[in-house]
């Protein structure tokens, strides 16, 4: 069922696509659904990317509730409609633990979800769920080695340069209060709150993009 | 066409039971094409599958994501078919004040409540959560309601009910309390002087009516002996 439940969704558009045993860190109200489905895209964050996301989580939990098992959506961070009830419990877990429990990714120093193909560059969601899948291999240190690119070039030096493991999975990997202020400042100036340095200079999917721009320019 | 009519009722229960929003939707749609009795959809459809939630819910075989992607799958259909609802005429019209005691963020089965009165067609005049206790007084005084709804989560803060239901009775002695949640049971309701007590949102509505057409008896009854 994995197999196929992966084949179908990577079918549907998505770039990575992950399986994991969150059994361990649920809350009591979701602990029944101990499985995560870690749903990624190599896009930016904007409206389209929600959308195919959406898409995709749909896919997964029809997949999911024709076979009678039960599911949860957790969507994208930036699409959390609040006036919903199943809404209340979005809170209760963040996308980058099922993401690094599934083995798609490490979480680097610049905070963000690494994957070895894209890097930084991934949109993620979640479909919780308690039909028995197989899982992947969490991954359990940071890879990011002696790279110190996103900590050098953060313009609000938020970046605390220490390095995430599971075993220490709330180490202060970046200083939200540097972070989050710059982007204020930057927005009273440019209108823009986003400033996702730490994103475009990381070196990991780097060459991945640029092949990708290559591709686009040959095929236009 | 009493085939279809049963069709759509089917699927509009189903729907719920099944947190299909779009299902729900659809169906709803369906219900309004076909000219039906809207109330009948409602009540018949959408909340005939919500009381079976709520069995769901207690035999254990729902938990809180299942019971909350329901309540959305209810009000998703109930959106479209609101609009076009008679006002409902259950014998009573009561309205309500409902609220999350001061210190409890804990809202979800407030929710719940409120929305099987929005169904049942009172007046809901919700105070959302973290409520400061003496704004329930005030507002109760405001909107002169014939009822007052309160929910705690945690032993902490659900004493705070006690204080909310002597202020209000020495307030105004006829106004109906109501009170629930995990740490409440009918013990506390008998010792703090409440007038109801709910196991669950089923429970709270049927409860309300009684309350309310209770209350509307002994006002009529006042009035009498006045004339």
């Amino acid at each position: 069922m994995t197999d196929l439940l992966e084949e179908e969704i990577l079918k549907s558009g998505a770039s990575v696509v992950g399986f994991a045993n969150v059994k361990e860190i649920l809350d009591d109200e979701i602990a029944h659904l101990d499985r995560a489905v870690s749903l990624g895209v190599d896009r930016n964050l904007n409206e389209d990317t929600i959308r195919i996301l959406g898409s995709l989580q749909k896919k997964t939990s029809h997949y999911l509730k024709k076979k009678g098992y039960r599911y949860l959506c957790i969507p994208p961070d930036s699409d959390r409609i609040k006036d919903t009830f199943v809404s209340k419990l979005y809170p209760l877990f963040t996308h980058k633990i099922a993401a690094t429990s599934a083995g798609i990714g490490w979480i680097g120093r610049n905070g963000l979800l690494i994957n070895p193909v894209y890097g930084p560059r991934i949109s993620l969601a979640t479909v919780l769920t308690n039909a028995p899948l197989n899982v992947g291999t969490p991954i359990e240190f940071s890879q990011c080695g002696d790279c110190r690119m996103c900590l050098e070039f953060c313009p609000s030096k938020a970046i605390t340069g220490k390095d995430w493991s599971r075993k220490e999975p709330f180490v202060e990997l970046v200083n939200l209060d540097n972070c989050s202020s710059y982007k204020k400042n930057s927005k009273s100036i440019n209108g823009k709150p986003n400033c996702g340095l730490c994103i475009s200079i990381c070196p990991y999917g780097r060459r991945n993009l640029k092949d990708n721009s290559d591709q686009s320019r040959v095929n236009a | 066409m009493p085939e279809d009519k049963k069709e759509i009722l089917e699927a509009l229960k189903n729907a719920v039971i099944q947190y299909d929003e779009d299902a729900s939707k659809e169906a709803a749609q369906k219900a309004l094409d076909s000219g039906m009795d809207v109330n009948d959809a409602i009540f018949n459809g959408l909340v005939t599958g919500m009381e079976e939630v709520g069995r769901l819910f207690e035999t254990q075989e729902y938990f809180v994501p299942e019971l909350l992607m329901c309540a959305d799958a209810l009000y998703a259909g109930l959106d479209l078919l609101k609009p076009h609802a008679k006002q409902l005429d259950l014998g009573v019209k009561g309205s309500v004040v409902i609220g999350t005691v001061e210190g409890d963020v804990h809202d979800i089965g407030k929710n719940i409540v409120k929305m099987m009165f929005d169904v049942a067609g009172f007046t809901v005049y919700d105070l959302g959560r973290d409520v400061p206790l003496n704004k329930f007084v005030e507002e109760q005084m405001k909107t002169d309601s014939d009822l007052v709804c309160l929910s705690a989560m945690m032993t902490t803060t659900m004493v705070g009910m006690k204080k909310v239901i002597e202020d209000m009775k020495a307030k105004n002695p006829n106004v109906k309390i109501m009170i629930g949640g995990a740490p409440v049971s009918q013990d506390i309701a008998d010792k703090w002087g409440a007038d109801g007590y709910a196991k669950d949102a089923n429970n709270a509505l049927k409860d309300a009516i009684n309350m309310v057409s209770s209350l509307k008896k002994m006002k009529e009854n006042a009035e009498a002996k006045k004339v």
